[in-house]
């Protein structure tokens, strides 16, 4: 491995490789190479962005339709951390729980979340059920997976000294396993966040009438290609606000617990 | 004890599928409309596969999808390792392309669907195209961390004995890098699966992905539920696949598996 | 209240052909309010027998009983101090102490009370709210003890509870156990490693033999510490210094080097 590049250097070679991409990016439609309809440069985008904040498309402002995914998003999440969490922690103490459960569950994880989109569409429509039926489905296993896992890795010190107190098993889970497993709990929210935010996307491309992919998909059909760059762009920095904002929660945590490195 | 849980699993499954009888069938609270029957189930598969739905045969689909994926995932790790690899031992390679990269990664790869239509039609172009994008950042990232974890004594043994650049990549820092590049390759085999199930479900002629979105429109649920089933069987089947290569090319590892 | 009883206690892990014996016909009679030590060779099965008392694990032949009653299940009645404290990181002094407390369901009220008095026991009352990563090994040992002898429990079980800690905190604790001990007395079980520990703080000290473990001998301190009244010294290091002291160690050493010697060869 080389040394290390100096913080000035990083900076430059990371401005070099960015100009160039742009560059070439701002080139390719601007010159003619490339046809504007095919591929819009930087400019088009960012204003298209400007003008998609207050004027609607496909039925609804920019910010409109990002708070409908989002809406959708945090109600599926919310659902499968509320669910998966106690499952995972229930089936970490409960050896019988465990072996009844996890064949099932390794069973269904090989289903892609997307692919429950047809039922979605055929128990909800377009309704609100729908996408957060995918986003459950995306953001419930490594809920699950992470608090059994933390479960397990409770230091088996901890568990017998609150066998020794006579905690009961209801006490056990909520008071011991429960804030014992909360480092490998909040990283899992982390990437089923990930998971679920994608899985909206996949959703929203069908079972849709309004959110970011829904959007993309209208644009798609009228050959709107900034429109959908637009798209992409939002669904990005959504999804990378929310992973700061749950990377930030985990590493409090850690502080607080005196696991910080 | 392993027999136990064998025994204990087998008949959870044998217990699911019990209570769907019942619960369809026998007792009829979930209304067929809802959720198919077992036999409703049994019907759709029998269909697809001798007579054939949505254009095909089930083998049929299921090859296509299944060559779309190989295809897709060895053009993804094909380029997203060699880069990953570069990145990690370089750090100017790493330093040019580390903000694009983070500019590109955000987007989730279903996202680039109605953007690969636009650009290559409905065909499997596209969906090389965004199962590209979803498989390719798992490889970049991990074969870049399988890099940076090499022990840097035996990179310095291998440079103290003279080892000329094309040899120190092949037999140092890809052996090195193997355990996490597997790891990797795992991450995008998920992705490859859930993306080509969507693009296909988006805009395709052929392929599972089709298969569900047909049965959906005919409101076809036995359909369905045979569709997710075939994809859930092929992801299992292919992660098989990737474990065997995996075991036998890590055999060295002392960790076996990442 | 409190009796520990060791009947002809075996144990073996694994199947019986190709198991690893751990202990052999342990036998050790252990009155109300006495103090214990076991000390032994690395590996000789006292901390076994300590968990076979606190009821985590199980006995493969013979009997463990407390109270004349055959032990099944841990529980507060013998309370277990860990080497390595075993305290909640996610709860601070006070919701660690108070913790056993809940499971008994005592009521708030007298729970605060039981609590404070645990505090100013151990001497920890300016640091009720802390969280265990903000106190030494010391005062974290201080917490665990304070935590057991909350649940006014007969029986005290402390598995080398200072192995964790530096040599001066070590010997803080060893001084203050021997307060308490005589302030407020219980049944203790204690396993260690430190011969000169074990003649400090025990009443009788049990010596076991190389794995399979079995009891070599009991040596009775308690007579002797009367007679030359090594309660009367206030620092360790000035009963260590006594002949009466030297005496007992040395015979105690003695013995476990056999038991070492005979282990090695």
């Amino acid at each position: 491995m080389q040394q290390r590049l100096s913080w000035a250097e990083t900076v430059t070679y990371g401005f070099i490789g960015l100009a160039v991409f742009l560059g070439v990016w701002y080139a390719l439609p601007t010159i003619g190479l490339v046809p504007q309809q095919f591929l819009p440069s930087p400019v088009t985008v960012l204003n298209r962005m400007v003008v998609l904040m207050t004027q609607p498309f496909a039925g609804a402002t920019l910010p409109a339709h990002i708070g409908y995914s989002f809406i959708r998003f945090f109600t599926g999440f919310l659902l499968a951390a509320l669910i998966g969490i106690p499952l995972g922690l229930i089936m970490g103490w409960f050896r019988v729980v465990d072996e009844i459960v996890a064949p099932i569950f390794d069973g269904l994880r090989f289903i892609a979340p997307i692919a429950w989109v047809p039922f979605a569409a055929l128990w909800f429509g377009t309704g609100v059920g729908g996408p957060v039926m995918i986003i459950f489905a995306g953001a419930f296993p490594p809920c699950v997976i992470n608090a059994y896992r933390g479960a397990k890795q409770v230091d088996p010190q901890l568990i017998e000294a609150a066998e020794m107190l006579g905690t009961g098993h209801l006490r056990m889970m909520t008071e011991i396993l429960l804030p014992a497993s909360v480092p490998s709990i909040v990283a899992g929210l982390r990437v089923a966040a990930g998971l679920g935010w994608q899985s909206l996307v996949g959703a929203e491309l069908i079972v849709a009438s309004t959110g970011v992919g829904f959007m993309m998909v209208q644009a798609q059909g009228n050959v709107a290609t900034s429109t959908v760059m637009c798209g992409m762009v939002a669904i990005g920095i959504v999804g990378l606000i929310i992973d700061m904002l749950l990377r930030r929660g985990e590493e409090a945590i850690r502080r607080r617990r005196g696991l910080a490195e | 004890m392993r027999n136990r849980k064998t025994i204990i699993g087998l008949g959870a499954i044998l217990g699911v599928v019990v209570l769907w009888f019942a619960l369809s069938r026998w007792f009829g609270i979930i209304p067929a409309s809802r959720f198919p029957t077992p036999a409703d189930f049994w019907d759709a598969l029998k269909q697809i596969e001798l007579r054939g739905y949505a254009g095909s045969r089930l083998h049929d689909h299921a090859w296509h999808s299944l060559r779309l994926i190989v295809i897709s995932f060895i053009v993804a790790v094909g380029t997203g390792v060699p880069l990953g690899l570069l990145m990690g031992w370089n750090r100017k390679a790493e330093a040019l392309i580390n903000p694009v990269f983070t500019l590109i990664r955000p987007i989730p790869p279903l996202a680039w669907i109605p953007l690969a239509i636009l650009w290559l039609g409905l065909g499997d172009a596209a969906k090389v195209m965004v199962i590209w994008f979803a498989a390719f950042v798992p490889s970049v990232i991990n074969a870049h961390a399988g890099v940076r974890n090499i022990d840097k004594s035996v990179i310095e043994a291998a440079r103290m004995l003279g080892t000329p650049p094309f040899r120190l990549v092949t037999e140092v820092i890809l052996p090195g890098a193997l355990p996490m590049i597997f790891t990797g390759l795992r991450l995008s085999l998920q992705a490859s699966w859930t993306t080509l199930v969507a693009a296909e479900l988006v805009g395709a002629l052929v392929g599972i992905g089709f298969v569900l979105n047909v049965a959906q429109q005919d409101i076809y649920p036995a359909m369905i539920l045979v569709g997710m089933l075939t994809a859930g069987v092929l992801g299992w089947f292919t992660t098989f696949i990737l474990g065997l290569v995996e075991k036998s090319v890590l055999s060295w590892s002392v960790r076996g598996r990442a | 209240m409190g009796s520990i009883r060791f009947e002809n206690v075996g144990k073996v892990y694994g199947n019986a052909k190709t198991g690893f014996k751990a202990l052999d016909g342990v036998s050790l009679d252990i009155s109300e309010k006495e103090f214990v030590a076991i000390v032994g060779p690395s590996g000789c099965g006292k901390t076994t027998c300590l968990r076979m008392v606190a009821g985590f694990e199980s006995v493969s032949s013979g009997k463990v009983l407390v109270n004349d009653k055959t032990v099944t299940t841990p529980g507060a009645d013998r309370a277990v101090v860990f080497q390595q404290f075993a305290l909640f990181p996610w709860k601070t002094v006070r919701q660690n102490i108070e913790f056993g407390l809940r499971n008994k369901g005592i009521g708030r009220a007298e729970r605060n009370r039981l609590v404070a008095d645990a505090l100013k026991l151990m001497t920890l009352e300016s640091h009720g709210d802390a969280y265990p990563h903000q106190l030494s090994g010391g005062m974290q040992q201080r917490v665990a003890i304070a935590r057991a002898y909350v649940l006014d429990p007969s029986v005290l079980l402390m598995d080398e509870p200072f192995g964790a800690l530096d040599a001066q905190t070590r010997v803080v604790m060893q001084e203050e156990l021997v307060r308490l001990a005589r302030v407020n007395p219980r049944t203790v079980l204690f396993i260690t490693h430190g011969v000169e520990e074990a003649v400090y703080l025990a009443d009788r000290v049990a010596i076991m033999t190389r794995r399979p473990g079995t009891i070599k001998e009991v040596i009775d301190i308690k007579s002797i510490r009367t007679q030359e009244k090594w309660d009367s010294y206030e620092k360790i290091e000035d009963v260590m210094d006594l002949e009466s002291f030297v005496h007992l160690r040395t015979r105690i050493w003695k013995s476990l080097r056999e038991e070492k010697i005979a282990a090695v060869t």
